[in-house]
């Protein structure tokens, strides 16, 4: 054989391996809705289960209390001015249940799919509701409300943002196959993160991940990580993690109105 | 045709391996199935081994001069210990040191030294090393006790090499061997083993991780010697770092401990007696004491405390001659 | 012309044979480092911990007699009252005490993890080390089995990791005791911690399950937050003992129901005593129907540590007493 035949084949080697390389997986069948693709189960009865910052939660904390908190100085001057009578006057007992807050509080949730594209999280505490839509974004007149406007999706594989588009010669991508739901929230009234008043105000926005896991012991969980974020009354992000177990049913349900006190 | 085989043969093999490669299981292939007997030796530190399984630990040391043990098992697993001993090494047993009288410690005695070695009966005579016959080391105190002890101990099973004074060593292995006395502790018959260059102390039932301490009234035991016991013990151990590892700790029942441990079951047996001190100084009397319950906090850790109260109002209201 | 007759197909077969070795050589350069396992996240990196919940308790360190939020038995809520903290200063071993891996994830805990790779780039491990003691994790990724039970025991356990998707979960036994919360709650050495880590951006969330047959009557579930800093740098840590408190009792300890402090948490922040005790029914919802009025009248404000924030501005007001 001679060496220019040997370069021949080997090129045809090489070409043949990327080739077979580049095709990947099978090409995917019709986009599956968001319900029928959801790599865990998030619906039905859980319960917080109230492990940390037991004396902001179980309780009203006390006047002036912000621990914790990277309050601006903005946002001190309102907690130390708060008066739940006046809230209470004006209306708006519902301050500490908008979500920013709502996941904190000491209550049950509801999940279930309202279709296959929103899943919606209802609340005994103070009898909210939470819709999470999948894809799409706020409509352009969305008003601002308790809730908000929350945009949902199963979590994609981790990419350096803002990066250019790579070529990966002999490396993988990780993370295929994200478990956490991400929700997105803006369109927010002005609450409370905690029922004494610390405040969030209108340039909030908040980002979401759902997480489930099963323990050995059979119990169900998810911890819903929340990032807070308001330039105004908050110098960074504001960041908790609320655990949640699964109930068998809904016999503990007992829905209670909104309290500013 | 050569050619041919030149290329063919490579790439089959080229290719066999990529498949096998496909279908290879993932890390590395599983450890050793664990050995079907249930005993295991766990290297410790230097020359030193832990044997498990046998009822009470034992300590093994092992090196060119022979094999030392720390206690003795049971007379009906000697054979089953033995054969565990010559997968480490084929030399002599030279010693066998006792850390009490109890009898789940020290009843291999007979059997290890053999059953028709005795004490001036033709064998080898009293206190020497023969070359089939350990020495049995302990304090005189197991000696007078166990030459007391109704029934009889047999003769092979007592103690050869006895110490009265607060410590005795010798050297083996390549490395000095201090066995130290714990007096009036678990009993008054109690001996620290510490193999100095391994970093190894062997403590017996000084300390048992499976339940609370036994403190022998009857054989000599106290609270408080234990506790001074205790002490030693931290005194001696030093961590390699920040209260992990160093010096290593073979306790009487239980895993492998160092001195973080030895601290936290000291702390235990100091904070019940505290308790029970402060009832005897109330006047209370031992069914009072039991009732309060002063080791309720320990009791989900070490069973009952039941035994352990009662042993250390004795121990306290003997000592002060109120029993 | 019978000669190029027989060269003629074992020419070919030389051709299709060189062809196969040399695509079956390339392939396994491209495709035979195998996939990684489904899921798997790089957790390398520096790790800021983020104070948000907690922080009096994480930072300057909890008050005596709080045990709010811990599903603690009697056994345990004894230990704690009889605690005293004179015991780390009189029992020297204490002074140098780590952080089991347990309390490390939910105390101290600037973290910087990376990972092992054997030649074939599969993943054996991930270390963590925290400058909090210089504590430092293994927790094998290579399927190996924890060891028996009479194996020792270290503050950082043994540590096994499995994936779950994105999510990676972490068995450790084999831990010495240690605390829950650093005012007594003790932790046993029969206990064994499930951890669930997941990486969202550059933030990374840990959930710790602590299941305590001697001290706790459900498992401990708590979450807790870093966020990947780049700029962060770990120091070394240096302990050393020193003799303190001479002529102290041996082991400090309060006698059962002789604490005089234990009340003063409940009265600092407006609480049922009964609440500040802690349990696991303390803990659900429902406790708040049947919760009673404070152990005092409660204050009118916050006068303590109020301020702690996202940093080290803690202050207790002088002016408590």
């Amino acid at each position: 054989m001679t060496a220019r035949v040997q370069r021949l084949i080997t090129a045809a080697g090489l070409l043949a391996a990327v080739g077979v390389w580049a095709q990947g997986p099978p090409p995917p069948g019709p986009p599956r809705s968001p319900k029928a693709a959801a790599p865990v189960d998030l619906t039905g009865y859980w319960v917080s289960v109230i492990a940390e910052d037991w004396r902001w939660r179980m309780v009203t904390p006390l006047k002036g209390d912000s621990a914790s908190v990277p309050v601006t100085p903005e946002g001190r001057k309102l907690l130390e001015a708060w008066d739940p009578a006046k809230d209470e006057a004006a209306g708006v007992q519902c301050k500490a249940y908008g979500a920013a807050g709502l996941m904190r509080l000491p209550g049950r949730l509801h999940i279930t799919w309202q279709d296959d594209t929103t899943l919606k999280v209802e609340t005994d505490a103070g009898t909210q509701t939470r819709l999470f839509r999948f894809g799409g974004t706020p409509p352009p007149a969305e008003k601002p409300s308790w809730q908000g406007y929350s945009v949902a999706n199963w979590e994609r594989p981790p990419v350096t943002p803002g990066a250019p588009p790579t070529l990966p010669i002999f490396a993988t991508r990780i993370g295929t196959r994200g478990r956490s739901l991400e929700v997105t929230t803006t369109h927010l009234r002005p609450g409370y993160l905690r029922k004494n008043g610390v405040p969030y105000g209108d340039k909030v926005s908040l980002t979401e991940y759902f997480d489930y896991y099963k323990e050995p012991n059979g119990d169900e969980w998810f911890t819903v990580t929340t990032i807070v974020r308001d330039p105004q009354y908050l110098n960074g992000p504001f960041i908790t993690s609320s655990d949640f177990k699964k109930e068998p049913d809904g016999s503990k349900w007992r829905p209670t109105p909104c309290a500013a006190r | 045709m050569g050619t041919l085989t030149n290329r063919l043969v490579p790439a089959l093999a080229v290719a066999g391996a990529f498949a096998l490669r496909a279908s290879a299981s993932q890390g590395p292939p599983p450890p050793a199935a664990a050995r079907g007997a249930e005993l295991n030796v766990l290297p410790v530190q230097g020359a030193v081994s832990m044997l498990a399984g046998a009822g009470a630990n034992i300590t093994l040391q092992i090196g060119k001069d022979g094999v030392l043990l720390v206690d003795t098992p049971p007379a009906a697993l000697v054979p089953q210990v033995l054969a565990e001993i010559r997968r480490l090494s084929d030399r002599p047993i030279r010693y066998l040191v006792n850390t009490s009288l109890d009898a789940e410690h020290i009843g291999g005695n007979a059997a290890l030294v053999g059953p028709a070695a005795g004490r001036g009966t033709g064998g080898a005579p009293f206190g020497t090393i023969g070359p089939n016959r350990p020495a049995i080391v302990a304090h005189e105190n197991v000696l007078n006790r166990l030459s007391a002890s109704q029934p009889p101990t047999p003769a092979a099973a007592l103690p050869t090499t006895t110490y009265f004074q607060a410590s005795m060593d010798f050297f083996f292995n390549g490395e000095p061997v201090v066995v130290l006395h714990a007096p009036r502790a678990h009993t008054d018959g109690d001996s620290i083993v510490w193999f100095r260059r391994s970093d190894v102390l062997s403590v017996g039932d000084l300390v048992r991780l499976d339940r609370y301490p036994d403190i022998d009234l009857a054989r000599g035991g106290s609270v408080d010697g234990l506790i001074a016991a205790l002490d030693r013990i931290i005194e001696i151990t030093v961590p390699e770092r920040l209260q992990d590892g160093g010096t290593r700790v073979i306790v009487g029942h239980g895993r492998l401990c160092n001195e973080a441990d030895i601290v936290e079951y000291r702390d235990m047996v100091a904070i019940i007696r505290d308790r029970v001190a402060d009832l005897v100084k109330k006047g209370q009397t031992l069914e009072q004491v039991k009732t309060a319950k002063p080791s309720r906090d320990y009791d989900t850790r070490y069973g009952s405390g039941d035994a352990m109260t009662e042993a250390v109002y004795r121990s306290l209201t003997e000592k002060r001659g109120t029993t | 012309m019978a000669r190029s007759g027989v060269r003629l197909p074992v020419r070919l077969a030389e051709y299709v044979a060189a062809g196969l070795q040399t695509g079956f050589i390339l392939a396994a350069l491209v495709l035979g480092c195998p996939a990684p396992a489904a899921a798997q996240v790089d957790f390398s990196g520096q790790w800021a911990p983020v104070y948000h919940e907690d922080n009096a308790e994480r930072i300057p360190g909890p008050e005596l007699g709080d045990y709010t939020g811990l599903p603690l038995n009697d056994a345990a809520r004894l230990q704690a009252d009889s605690w005293d903290a004179d015991r780390i200063s009189v029992v020297s071993p204490y002074q140098c005490r780590p952080h089991s891996a347990d309390y490390g994830m939910r105390g101290l805990g600037n973290l910087r993890v990376w990972a092992d790779l054997d030649e074939k780039q599969q993943l054996v491990a991930f270390h963590t080390y925290m400058p909090a003691w210089g504590s430092e994790r293994t927790i094998w990724m290579d399927g190996r089995p924890h060891p028996p039970d009479y194996a020792e025991y270290t503050f950082q356990g043994f540590s096994t990791g499995v994936w779950e998707g994105n999510m990676l979960t972490i068995t450790t036994t084999h831990l010495k005791t240690d605390y829950y919360r650093r005012n007594g709650v003790p932790a046993s050495d029969k206990r064994t911690l499930v951890e669930h880590w997941t990486r969202h951006a550059d933030f990374l969330t840990v959930v710790t399950v602590v299941t305590d047959p001697v001290f706790l009557t459900e498992p401990l579930v708590r979450s807790q937050n870093w966020f990947n800093d780049v700029g962060q740098a770990l120091p070394a840590f240096n302990c050393e003992y020193a003799s303190e408190l001479p002529g102290a009792q041996k082991v400090p300890n309060h006698l059962p129901g002789t604490n005089p402090y234990l009340t003063e948490f409940a009265d600092w922040y407006g609480l049922e005593l009964a609440a500040a005790r802690g349990g696991a029914e303390t803990m659900y919802p429902e406790y708040r129907l049947k919760m009673g009025a404070p152990h005092s009248k409660p204050p009118d404000r916050c006068k303590r540590y109020c301020t702690c924030g996202g940093g080290f501005n803690c202050d207790v007001n002088p002016a408590r007493r």
